[in-house]
C-alpha cells in the first residue's frame, strides 16, 4: 500500500513535471512574437538589418519613439486622438444598443420577436466580401455625410453587435422576474423598468461589452482604412501603421514600424492586464450560449 | 396557459398594455431594425442585383448581361476558385493542429487547477491584439532579415536566408502559422470552461472501473465536451475561411497574388481603400463573386448545423 502511493507520488510528479513543461513551451512560443517586437522596438534600424537572430537590443534606443512623434505621414500623437474618440464613440454605442436590445429580447412580448431575433442572429454568417461598402457609402453620401471616422461612427449607431446582444439577454433572463413586477406595481411601464430597474443591475455584463467593443474598435482595420482612405488626417493609429507599412519606404522602417506596433498594442495589452475577468466572463458566457 | 391568454385577450386594459409595450419593444429596437434594412438587407440585395449586370460604378454605362457573370467565374476566370482552394488549404493546415493543441492544452489545465488561470491568460493575449498588428508582427518575423530566418539558421535547419514570400506553399504556412497563434488561445478558453464542467464524479467511476486514458478521454470527455467543441469547431471554421486582414498585411498576395484568400482577394480587388489600381474595378463582376460567396458561407453555416444537429439525435 505504501509502496503503491510512492511509486504513485513519483509518477504523479513526473506527468506534473511533463505537464508544466508542455505548458511553458506553449507560453514561450505565445510570448516570444510580442517580446521580440518589443525589445526590437529599441533598437535601431541598423541592428534590426544586420543582426536578425538577435533577440536583445545591444545598444538599446529610444530614438524610434522619438521619431514616431514627429515623423511624415505618421503622426502619432495624432492617431492616437482619432483612434481615441473612434474607440469612446463606438464603446458608447455599442454598450447602449446592446443593453436595450438584449432587455427587449429577453423580457419583451411582441408579434414578430421570433423573427426579428432569428434575422439578427443570422447575420453572424452573412459574409459579404466587402462590396456591400458601396451601397452603404451610396446611402451614407445621399444623407450628405461624408467620409471620415464620423460617417462611420454615424454607420455604427446602426449596427447589431449581435454577440452582445445575446450576452445581455442571456444576463437579463436570469434576473429574477419579480424586480420587474415590483417596479410595475409602482408605475413602471416596460422602458421604465429598464432605465429605473434592469440596466443599473447589468453592470458587470456592460462592463465586459464595453471591453470588448473597446478592443474590436481600437483594432478595427478594414472599416477605418476604407472611410479614411480620402480623408489620410483622420486615420486611426492602427490605418497609419498599415499605411507605413505599405508605404514605398516599408522595408527601411521597420524600426518605426515596430514602436509604432508597440504603441498600437499597450492600451488593448493594459486594458487586458487590468480587466482580463471582463474578456473571459464575455467568452465564457459565449460558450454556455453555444 | 391559454386560458390566461384568452382572459386577457377579452381584457380591453391587457389589450392596450400589450400595445403598449409592442410600441415599446419595436422603439427600443428601431435603430437595429433600421439598420439591418438599411446596412443588410438592401447592401446584400444591390449586391446579388449588380451581379447581373457589367458595372463598373456608373450607373450610365451599365448593361445587363444576365448570368454572364456567373459563367465566366465558372468556365473562364478560375482565380476566384483557387483563392478558395487557397483558403481551404489553410483551413487544412490549421485547423487540425491548432484544435488539438488547444485539446492539449484544455486538458492539462484542467488538471492542473491552481496556475491553470495565468497559462489561460497568456494564452488568448494573441487573440485580443489587433489582427492587422498581428499581420505585422508576423511579417517582421518572417522577413528575409528576420529573425524566423536567422533562428534557423543558427539552429542548421536551413543554409541561407529564406524568402517566405517566393512562393505560394510557403506564403500559406507563414499564413497558418500566424493564424494558429492568433487564435488557438480562443479554443484553449472555450474547452476548458467545458472540461470543468464535466462532473469529477464520471471521471471517479471511470477510474474505479479501471478505464485508460485514452479511453476516459474518447469515451467520456470528449462526449461529455461534445457540444461546446461543436461550436468551437464552427466558430473555427467560419474564422478560417473568412480570414482577412492577416492576409492583407502579411502577405498581400505575395508572390504575384497567388496567396489571397476569398476575403482578402475580394478586399483588394474591389474594396475603396484597398484597391491598387486608380481605374474603377469591374463591379458587376465582383458583385457575382461576392453573391457567391455569401451563398456559400450560408450554405456551409446550414449545413454544419444540420449535419452536426442529427449527430446529436443520433448519439
Amino acid at each position: 500500500m505504501n509502496g503503491n502511493t510512492r511509486i504513485g507520488g513519483k509518477k504523479s510528479a513526473a506527468a506534473a513535471a511533463v505537464d508544466y513543461i508542455i505548458l511553458t513551451l506553449a507560453l514561450a512560443l505565445t510570448l516570444f512574437p510580442l517580446v521580440y517586437t518589443f525589445l526590437g522596438s529599441f533598437k535601431s534600424n541598423m541592428e534590426i538589418m544586420t543582426d536578425p537572430g538577435a533577440v536583445f537590443p545591444k545598444l538599446p534606443t529610444l530614438g524610434n519613439y522619438r521619431a514616431i512623434l514627429n515623423a511624415e505621414g505618421f503622426n502619432v500623437l495624432r492617431l492616437l486622438w482619432n483612434s481615441s474618440y473612434y474607440t469612446l464613440a463606438n464603446v458608447f454605442i455599442t454598450v447602449t444598443i446592446s443593453a436595450m436590445a438584449g432587455y427587449v429580447f429577453a423580457r419583451g412580448e411582441f408579434p414578430g420577436k421570433k423573427a426579428v431575433f432569428a434575422c439578427f442572429t443570422a447575420l453572424l454568417f452573412v459574409k459579404t466580401g466587402g462590396l456591400d461598402i458601396y451601397p452603404k457609402m451610396a446611402i451614407l453620401s445621399s444623407l450628405h455625410i461624408n467620409q471620415g471616422l464620423g460617417a462611420l461612427i454615424f454607420m455604427q449607431l446602426f449596427g447589431i453587435p449581435i454577440v452582445n446582444i445575446y450576452l445581455v439577454r442571456g444576463f437579463v433572463k436570469a434576473l429574477p422576474r419579480e424586480l420587474d413586477e415590483a417596479a410595475e406595481i409602482d408605475g413602471c411601464g416596460f422602458t421604465g423598468i429598464f432605465f429605473r430597474v434592469i440596466m443599473p443591475l447589468l453592470k458587470p455584463i456592460l462592463a465586459t461589452i464595453a471591453i470588448l467593443a473597446f478592443q474590436a474598435s481600437w483594432n478595427d482595420y478594414l472599416m477605418p482604412t476604407i472611410f479614411t482612405a480620402a480623408a489620410p488626417e483622420q486615420q486611426t493609429l492602427i490605418v497609419g501603421l498599415m499605411s507605413l507599412q505599405r508605404s514605398d519606404g516599408a522595408a527601411t522602417s521597420w524600426n518605426l514600424m515596430l514602436a509604432g506596433s508597440v504603441v498600437a498594442l499597450l492600451p488593448v495589452l493594459a486594458a487586458y492586464a487590468v480587466g482580463n475577468r471582463f474578456f473571459i466572463s464575455g467568452l465564457s458566457a459565449g460558450a454556455v450560449k453555444g | 396557459m391559454k386560458g390566461v391568454k384568452l382572459r386577457m385577450r377579452s381584457n380591453p386594459g391587457a389589450a392596450a398594455k400589450r400595445r403598449r409595450i409592442t410600441l415599446q419593444c419595436y422603439l427600443m429596437l428601431a435603430l437595429p431594425i433600421i439598420g439591418y434594412l438599411v446596412f443588410t438587407v438592401y447592401p446584400v440585395l444591390w449586391t446579388f442585383a449588380w451581379s447581373l449586370y457589367s458595372y463598373n460604378g456608373v450607373a450610365v454605362n451599365a448593361r445587363f448581361v444576365g448570368w454572364e457573370n456567373f459563367a465566366t467565374m465558372l468556365t473562364k476566370d478560375f482565380t476566384y476558385w483557387r483563392m478558395w482552394g487557397n483558403t481551404l488549404l489553410m483551413a487544412v493546415m490549421k485547423m487540425p493542429v491548432e484544435l488539438s493543441a488547444a485539446m492539449i492544452l484544455a486538458v492539462i489545465l484542467s488538471r492542473r487547477g491552481k496556475a491553470s488561470g495565468f497559462f489561460r491568460s497568456v494564452y488568448y493575449l494573441p487573440s485580443v491584439i489587433s489582427i492587422a498588428v498581428v499581420g505585422l508582427v508576423f511579417s517582421n518575423l518572417f522577413s528575409y532579415f528576420g529573425v524566423f530566418n536567422g533562428i534557423l539558421m543558427r539552429l542548421g535547419v536551413i543554409e541561407a536566408e529564406v524568402d517566405w514570400f517566393s512562393s505560394k506553399a510557403l506564403s500559406l504556412t507563414a499564413l497558418t502559422l500566424a493564424g494558429i497563434w492568433n487564435t488557438f488561445g480562443v479554443n484553449v478558453m472555450y474547452l476548458l470552461a467545458a472540461l470543468t464542467n464535466v462532473p469529477a464524479e464520471v471521471y471517479e467511476s471511470a477510474a474505479l472501473d479501471g478505464a485508460s486514458g485514452g479511453a476516459v478521454f474518447f469515451r467520456i470527455t470528449l462526449p461529455m465536451i461534445a457540444p461546446v467543441f461543436r461550436t468551437v469547431l464552427l466558430l473555427s471554421l467560419i474564422g478560417t475561411l473568412s480570414v482577412n486582414e492577416i492576409v492583407l498585411v502579411l502577405t498581400n498576395g505575395a508572390p504575384g497574388g497567388q496567396s489571397f484568400s476569398v476575403m482578402s482577394y475580394l478586399t483588394r480587388q474591389f474594396v475603396p481603400g484597398f484597391i491598387s489600381s486608380h481605374n474603377l474595378p469591374p463591379l458587376g463582376y465582383g458583385c457575382a463573386m461576392s453573391a457567391v460567396t455569401t451563398v456559400l458561407f450560408a450554405v456551409i453555416a446550414f449545413v454544419y448545423s444540420r449535419v452536426s444537429g442529427t449527430m446529436d439525435e443520433n448519439t
